[in-house]
């Protein structure tokens, strides 16, 4: 054996596979730079497969470990050509890289890219190229040396590299022979796939993955062996012997790159031209300060405060010193845009609550409100750009993102990615998949998870889905699921992260198409983005803010009010009353259960207790154990004390307890001696390094220096655990600030207009925790009128009616009497009538002219469908015409099938006559019940009663109370309630415990059922859509519950309601079971989606029956959402 | 063949759990009904419906647990952990329908199946036999009870009636004329009606089929279509339905009765050879060739005795089919009693593909049929289609793996040599000869990955004095277990030119400090 070896150019790997090629390599590109570290080596070069996706990602992990680094690509060609790695030289041949990857990607469908010789010879400047001999050394190869030195004769290379094939020896002296031959350098690289040997296993699992196979069928499409990882320098030297030449070539080659991302620091737009500053060019901090300076004297007529004024001046100072400025009037712009065609918008995070952001109208929370360290967010240190997010109404934020496409140009703004990756169920179900297993055996193992997002799979999920553990295949099976859980599967476009360059957008990231028709992608996630510094903003959308801009116009026709986000003050007290009595169903955020039973003990009188009520009920606090504490000082049961003096200044806000995002990172700056930088570092580990596994580092720098510094041993790691929940679901003071302004401001609403709230928020749908059966219900209780929805009296939206009669507040809302302003009567709107367009809403209003007065008469004139016109009748709508449901369906079911407009006219004519003189037909009338749950299965909800009410007198007698008379009995006694299930939880915090929320006709209770009573009765808690629950009543700060002894499936009594007892509707948007999208990440849904058990009403006598059912109640169900 | 009926009484069979029914019976054996269901985790059937595993079927006991056809199996296993499914298994079932349907022969020849699940049987003027119209239902409900299947059954005048009420009905025999009266009562889902119908008719209040009989026939019409008024009309006898008996079809058939049975195996030889002569014509007009025929040779006593053969390739000519029927039948020999003789030989194929003829040579004799098909064709006649194997690729890296063997008829798509080599290797990487398994070999030799120097293998020793290497292959760590050794193959050549193939077994360092050698094949 050859002793130590002396390597005098030292040793670089240029040619590196990493798992961002998807589904070929199965290494992390950090993974690669950290082992390529470690073993020596003294440069490294990713080259990913026609992308450019993961480089950010090693340009930042190699920055961190010192190793040399190259961006590179692995061009796959369609044309039969052998792959070439190409290495940009320096920025302008990367801009060459990039339009060249970029046309080749937008020619081609979502997530291919389709190149040919031809490109690469067009744009090929400046880049440094190896060709890599495929298996054939065949005439494709030796053209395409020819056409490549022709073209670029210093720039090209041969690849030599060696896998330990059948021929090895044979195969490098032939690609030597031909390099030489044509006079092109031969230079050594290892075409790397893994960065250690033992991710072969995962390498063959992608590649099974990528063929759609299973390891039995793959046969030799695999690796044959494990020689595929990065290797030591003096393993090279061995493995290149009598090519040392080839070696030397590839450090000269890698010396000759002096491109580094770092060049693409983004430099800003253009100086901007604002027409307030006279439409000409400005310098951008120039026009800052001036416009601030409008912005200020508009905020405060009056002059602003001295501590307003101050703030300004450090902020300028700063965001003169640090450049920002151009980014500050770039969101500046696009807001202004927004209010200029009247999209209601919010900014919010880091940078937004700045008293510059006030000033510019990109935010409407008053920085003499609440003191937010500007400096927290913008550090001098880590030099980054400040992150402004934008809320704007849901309906029309495509509005916004046209506009920034129309102004910026597609060529320099574009859409960030969010690189999809594995999680728990996703690797099971496709690892699964390869190992053979059946769909059910890995439906199985998968539906143990109750999260789609949960990182870690272990053994118990197999035994709780009744597999061995200790089977060898399954423990084989479930390691390597657990390993590629973070793996990038592929890129998918971010919810609203934009990226605005100044200089041709395709010259810097490389773009493809999206999944959406005319949109289009740039390969790096925001991340990146940020880690380059490069401009981005998040233009995001929010259902709440197209629901207050609605309330606002209602408000203003319909009773003359003129208010804005920031006219209503934060001070109202009646507001913060009905707050406090938890009256928040619809409201912005705290609204959900959790919130609600926080309300009556946070007690929330000031807007700052709004940021604080919006902040508490996450994940980080949660984790942290931080609420009971805050609870307990705040309720005066315990005093307020600091763990430190020193902490004082960052926690006193909070009663000395951390529950904000930035408190938890300036506490491991201040108690754990850990500099801004690296306490930043330790957030984004925490959110998006955390495969890496430097994460226990972090623990123990953090948990020791606090302990190290006096602490608690105790408090350091509730500390830490804090920041990690953080990790899932980061929740900053910053963003709470904001949101809890439209939080006042629905509340508000809700307050004083319950009308004008109950039409706006009905007018934005979906959006929010519950349905419309729940909001109508609420409006009602606090006395509004509502109406039917009717042919001759509906708009698509639900509208306000003058006259309303006066209705009765139920008791629990009597406060309330002298604050309601109430007038109006809300007249529902077409759009709650399931299957109706708007379109076939706007025909039916444009000839509705003096009204409809017969089913016929609509048919005839609105030109509407029969089909349609069905729909209308199934919901009720003609009762004004004097037809009930069924007499309506009757008559609509006897026109012809097409619209009339789709009819000649002589031939109607003719019909019309023949068929109305068909004889009087008697149908049995319809009884209330069956009103109510054909309500319900095409409105979602009815006006004419609530549906428990006709099982009440039956449960009356078997000693069921009614949930209104829940506050009045003792706690601790035994009770009997019922009613239908709106809302099934199970937070990832509560240890199995779900939480359930019934209603009956006089209001709700909420139950809690406990994993053993779950056990016992989980057919009924997943599977019935009306339940009686058994239980001892608890009451903590006013706050009702029931914990479930015995629960009894009253669905089938439900049924006797009507024949067809289908009740589908008026389930809450949040319930869990029911919901079918994930990502909720405050939440954990159980295991399967049991969406089916809910929709389907148990065994119908006959299965034909069953079966329309299904499919019917399939069709009613909302779709599921997303909450923030 | 359609049968129509006038006068008709028609009993009707509706097997409401025929998927776990069937399941039941492998499980627990037919007489598990009336044995007493044991106490075991309910059983389901799951089928791929709208992207999603799906509950098709259950039992009554899984039912009662909360589970519902057209759950998602994970929904339905949520709600009961222990919840056992098997797939959904449609030729099973039709199977098991059509045996059904050929015992319930003993009562009426005109069986037709009614849906997947039921069947019609047509028994007018034949209840007297059994004792009349209640006795044969009660009959037939306790044979098939017996037999481990759960039922619902009625008679009526008509098709529609009877269905209505085994469905959705409990009376069991409705006298002749009271049809109407008494399925007036059930609902309008009884009619046989597509569900969007059935639903559509409940929102108006039309809930049964007393309501809509009543109704005027034009507004009906004009809102739900015809198809309603047919149904209707046909359960209440007001238009004539007519059911289709079943009787399984060959494609091809030709036979021969004999007035006198036939005894001798001679005869029936040449009876065959007469048969497959018949047919010749026949698949000559369609272009086709037979891979499966079958003789049914029916004995006078009513057995019937039944011979089949496959072939490799689609086959015309009668004097191959006959010839593919004597070794069968010479096959069979001692096996085979006549009886009394057989009354009516029966040749029918049952499958065919396109025939593609060949271009008729001049020279050769074309009635040879001893070439290469023929001749296993034949082999597999006598032997079993199974056991008459050739090599095949296998597609692994392993090199003792390689390799496998597979019936020749089964796979003719495949390519059926072992010549094939994969392109760009113009040099020969793999031996003439693999040793049947690795030998080990001292061995004189550098780690971590140098070629031998020296080796002896089988008491000789031998000086290397070429090699070519290594290639690494590594194990396939998902049958082996992670933990098995890479082998690293060299080629070489001894002084006098012989060729070995030999390896190391285990990465110096990597997996083993102490590699050994090994022997796998020989060049020459």
């Amino acid at each position: 054996m050859t002793g130590s070896l002396h390597i005098p150019h030292g040793c670089y790997e240029l040619g590196v596979t990493s798992n961002f090629s998807f589904l070929r390599g199965a290494s992390h590109p950090e993974e690669l730079v950290v082992e390529a570290a470690t073993l020596g080596l003294s440069g490294l070069a990713i080259t990913d497969r026609n992308s450019l996706a993961g480089v950010v990602r090693g340009h930042m992990a190699a920055k961190e470990a010192g190793l040399g680094y190259a961006a590179g690509c692995r061009l796959v060609f369609m044309d039969g050509m052998p792959d070439i790695l190409v290495w940009p030289q320096d920025r302008k041949a990367y801009g060459n890289l990039c339009e060249l990857l970029t046309l080749g990607k937008r020619r081609a469908p979502k997530g291919e890219c389709h190149l040919a010789l031809q490109d690469l010879l067009e744009k090929g400047d400046g880049l440094l190229m190896a060709i890599l001999p495929d298996h054939h050394l065949d005439r494709a190869l030796v053209s395409c040396i020819k056409s490549l030195r022709a073209a670029f004769p210093h720039h090209l290379h041969v690849a030599l590299s060696r896998h330990y094939g059948p021929n090895d020896q044979r195969r490098m002296a032939r690609i030597a022979d031909l390099a030489s031959t044509h006079d092109v350098p031969l230079t050594a690289l290892g075409d790397i796939l893994y960065h250690c040997p033992e991710r072969r296993f995962l390498q063959d699992i992608v590649t099974c993955i990528r063929e759609h196979e299973t390891l039995r069928t793959i046969g030799k499409r695999l690796e044959p062996n494990a020689e595929r990882h990065l290797r030591a320098p003096d393993d090279m030297v061995r493995l290149f012997k009598g090519y040392e030449g080839a070696l030397a070539q590839a450090a000269s080659l890698f010396n000759r790159i002096s491109f580094s991302l770092d060049e693409l620091r983004y430099q800003y737009p253009d100086d901007p031209a604002f027409e307030e500053l006279g439409a000409k060019p400005v310098p951008s901090q120039q026009a800052l300060e001036q416009l601030t300076e409008i912005g200020l004297k508009k905020r405060y007529p009056q002059g602003a405060p001295q501590k307003v004024l101050d703030a300004i001046a450090h902020e300028t100072r700063l965001i003169k010193k640090l450049e920002y400025a151009p980014y500050f009037l770039t969101v500046y712009d696009i807001v202004r845009f927004a209010r200029s065609q009247d999209i209601l918008c919010q900014g919010r995070g880091s940078a937004a609550n700045s008293a510059v952001c006030y000033c510019l109208g990109i935010t409407e929370v008053d920085p003499g409100r609440i003191d937010l360290l500007f400096e927290r967010f913008i550090s001098e240190e880590r030099n980054e750009p400040p992150d402004i997010d934008v809320d704007f109404e849901h309906e029309r934020r495509e509005e916004v993102i046209q506009y920034i496409y129309d102004k910026y140009g597609r060529d320099k703004a574009g859409l960030a990615a969010t690189v999809i990756t594995y999680r728990a169920r996703s690797a099971i179900r496709e690892v699964g998949k390869v190992f053979g297993l059946s769909d059910d055996a890995i439906s199985a193992i998968a539906g143990t998870k109750w999260g789609s997002w949960s990182r870690e799979i272990d053994a118990q999920d197999a035994r709780r889905a009744g597999f061995d553990p200790k089977d060898k295949h399954l423990k084989q099976m479930l390691d390597l699921a657990q390993q590629i859980i973070g793996f990038p599967r592929h890129l998918s476009q971010h919810v609203g992260g934009f990226v605005i360059t100044r200089d041709r957008l395709s010259s810097l990231i490389p773009i493809e198409n999206a999944a959406m028709e005319n949109r289009t992608v740039v390969e790096w996630d925001k991340d990146d983005l940020e880690s380059l510094g490069m401009l981005k903003i998040d233009v995001l959308a929010l259902g709440m803010l197209t629901c207050i801009r609605k309330a606002f116009e209602l408000l203003e026709t319909c009773y003359g009010r003129k208010e804005t986000l920031s006219s209503l003050g934060d001070k109202d007290t009646s507001t913060y009353d009905m707050i406090c009595r938890a009256d928040t169903i619809g409201v912005f955020q705290i609204e959900s259960r959790a919130q609600m039973s926080m309300l009556p003990r946070l007690k929330p009188r000031t807007y700052y207790d709004l940021v604080i009520e919006v902040a508490i009920v996450r994940p980080g606090p949660i984790q942290g154990d931080m609420v009971h504490p805050y609870l307990r000082r705040r309720q005066g049961k315990e005093k307020v004390s600091y763990p430190k003096k020193e902490l004082e200044a960052v926690l006193h806000k909070t009663l000395g307890v951390p529950l904000f995002q930035e408190q938890a990172m300036h506490i491991a700056i201040v108690a754990a001696n850990f500099e801004p930088g690296e306490a930043d570092k330790l957030r984004r580990a925490m959110a998006t390094f955390r495969r890496v596994g430097t994460i226990g580092s972090f623990e123990k720098k953090m948990v020791e220096g606090m302990v190290a510094n006096g602490y608690e041993r105790e408090f350091a790691e509730h500390c830490f655990r804090q920041i990690e929940g953080f990790g899932d679901y980061g929740f900053p003071e910053s963003h709470a600030a904001s949101f809890a302004l439209l939080v006042y401001v629905s509340c508000w609403l809700k307050c004083h207009y319950p009308d004008v709230f109950c039409a706006a928020i009905l007018n934005s749908q979906p959006m929010g925790f519950y349905a419309p059966a729940q909001l109508i219900r609420d409006a009602r209780e606090h006395g509004v009128d509502m109406r039917a929805v009717d042919i001759n009296c509906s708009d698509w939206n639900s509208t306000l009616e003058m006259g309303a009669r006066p209705q009765p507040v139920s008791p629990q809302h009597r406060d309330m009497a002298g604050t309601m302003k109430n007038a109006h009567a809300v007249r529902l709107g077409l759009r709650l009538v399931k299957g109706f367009s708007e379109e076939d809403a706007n025909r039916l209003m444009e000839h509705r002219g003096r009204g409809y007065d017969s089913v016929r008469d609509l048919w005839m004139r609105s030109g509407l469908t029969r089909h349609t016109i069905e729909k209308l009748a199934e919901a009720d709508c003609f009762r004004s015409i004097g037809l009930d449901r069924r007499d309506a369906l009757w008559a609509a079911k006897a026109l012809d099938p097409l619209s009339s407009a789709e009819r000649l006219p002589l031939f109607a004519a003719a019909d019309a006559h023949d068929l109305q003189k068909e004889p009087d037909i008697h149908l049995p009338p319809m009884p209330l019940g069956e009103h109510v749950i054909n309500d319900y299965q095409s409105l979602s909800f009815s006006l004419k009663a609530h549906p428990m009410a006709f099982l009440r007198s039956q449960l009356a007698t078997e000693g069921y109370i009614q949930n209104i008379s829940l506050p009045t009995l003792a706690v601790n006694r035994r009770v009997m309630v019922s009613g239908l299930v709106l809302v099934r939880q199970r937070p990832g915090s509560a240890k199995g415990v779900v939480f359930e929320t019934i209603e009956d006709e006089t209001g709700v209770a909420n139950i809690i059922v406990w994993p053993k009573t779950f056990e016992k009765y989980r057919t009924i808690v997943l599977g019935s859509r009306c339940v009686s629950v058994y239980g001892k009543l608890q009451s903590e700060d006013g706050v009702i519950h029931i914990v479930a002894d015995r629960l009894r499936d009253l669905t089938p009594l439900m049924m006797q309601i009507s024949d067809m007892a289908d009740l589908m509707g008026g389930l809450a948007n949040a319930d869990e079971v029911r919901r079918t999208t994930g990502d909720m990440r405050q939440k954990i849904k159980p295991a399967s989606c049991l969406v089916q058990s809910v929709k389907d009403i148990p065994k119908a006598r006959h299965d034909h029956e069953g079966m329309t059912r299904v499919s019917a109640a399939e069709k009613a169900m909302p779709k599921g959402r997303n909450f923030h | 063949m359609q049968y129509r009926i006038s006068q008709q009484r028609i009993l009707s069979v509706a097997f409401t759990h025929l998927p776990t029914d069937r399941i039941a019976r492998i499980k627990w054996g037919k007489s598990w009904i009336l044995d007493g269901r044991p106490e075991t985790p309910p059983i389901a059937v799951t089928g791929l419906a709208k992207n999603a595993i799906r509950i098709v079927a259950l039992e009554d006991h899984a039912s009662r647990q909360g589970i519902q056809q057209g759950q998602s199996l994970s929904d339905a296993r949520a709600l009961v952990p222990g919840l056992e499914y098997w797939e959904h298994d449609e030729d099973a079932d039709k199977a098991l329908l059509h045996a059904i349907a050929a015992w319930c022969e003993r009562y009426t020849p005109l069986v037709a199946l009614s849906g997947e699940d039921g069947l019609f049987m047509d028994i007018t003027g034949c209840t007297h036999l059994f004792g009349g119209e209640a006795c044969l239902v009660a009959g037939l409900a306790a044979r098939l009870n017996a037999q481990g299947l759960s039922i619902r059954l009625s008679i009526a005048d008509t098709p529609g009636a009877a269905w209505a009420m085994a469905r959705y009905g409990t009376q069991r025999v409705i006298d002749e004329g009271a049809g109407r009266g008494a399925i007036s009562g059930l609902a309008v889902a009884a009619l046989r009606l597509d569900p969007a119908t059935v639903t559509s008719l409940n929102r108006v209040g039309l809930k049964t089929i007393g309501c809509l009989a009543n109704l005027p026939r034009a507004p009906l019409a004009a809102r739900f279509g015809f198809p309603v008024l047919r149904r209707l009309d046909q359960a209440l006898g007001r238009e004539d339905e007519v059911i289709s008996p079943l009787m399984p079809v060959a494609e091809l058939t030709s036979e021969k009765r004999f007035a006198d049975p036939i005894v001798y195996e001679d005869d029936i030889k040449r009876t065959l050879g007469i048969l497959a002569d018949n047919l010749t014509p026949l698949l000559e007009r369609r272009g086709l060739g037979a891979r499966e025929c079958r003789v049914k040779l029916f004995r006078v006593d009513g057995d019937i005795a039944t011979l089949s053969v496959q072939t490799a390739n689609p086959l015309r000519d009668a004097g191959q089919i006959a010839r593919l029927f004597e070794e069968r039948l010479a096959a069979l020999h001692d096996g085979f009693d006549a009886g009394f003789g057989f009354d009516v030989i029966r040749l029918e194929v049952c499958r065919t593909d396109p025939f593609e003829p060949g271009q008729g040579s001049l020279t050769e004799d074309r009635q040879s049929g001893y070439g290469y098909d023929a001749l296993i064709d034949r082999l597999g006649a006598r032997l079993g289609t199974d056991r008459i194997r050739h090599f095949i690729l296998a597609d692994t890296h392993i090199p003792e793996r390689s390799f496998g063997t597979a019936p020749v008829v089964q796979d003719k798509a495949r390519d059926r040599t072992l010549c094939a080599s994969s392109p760009g290797q113009d040099v020969i990487t793999r031996p003439l000869i693999l040793l049947q398994s690795p030998e080990l070999v001292e061995t004189i030799s550098q780690v971590p990955e140098d070629p031998p120097i020296r080796f002896r293998w089988r008491k000789v020793f031998y000086d290397v004095a070429r090699s070519e290497g290594p290639e690494r292959i590594a194990c396939e760590w998902w049958q082996d277990g992670r933990g098995s050794h890479t082998r690293d193959y060299f080629r070489v050549e001894d002084g006098q030119g012989y060729r070995f193939w030999m390896f190391r077994n285990g990465l110096y360092g990597r997996e083993t400090t102490q590699p050994k050698w090994y022997m796998h094949g020989l060049f020459a």
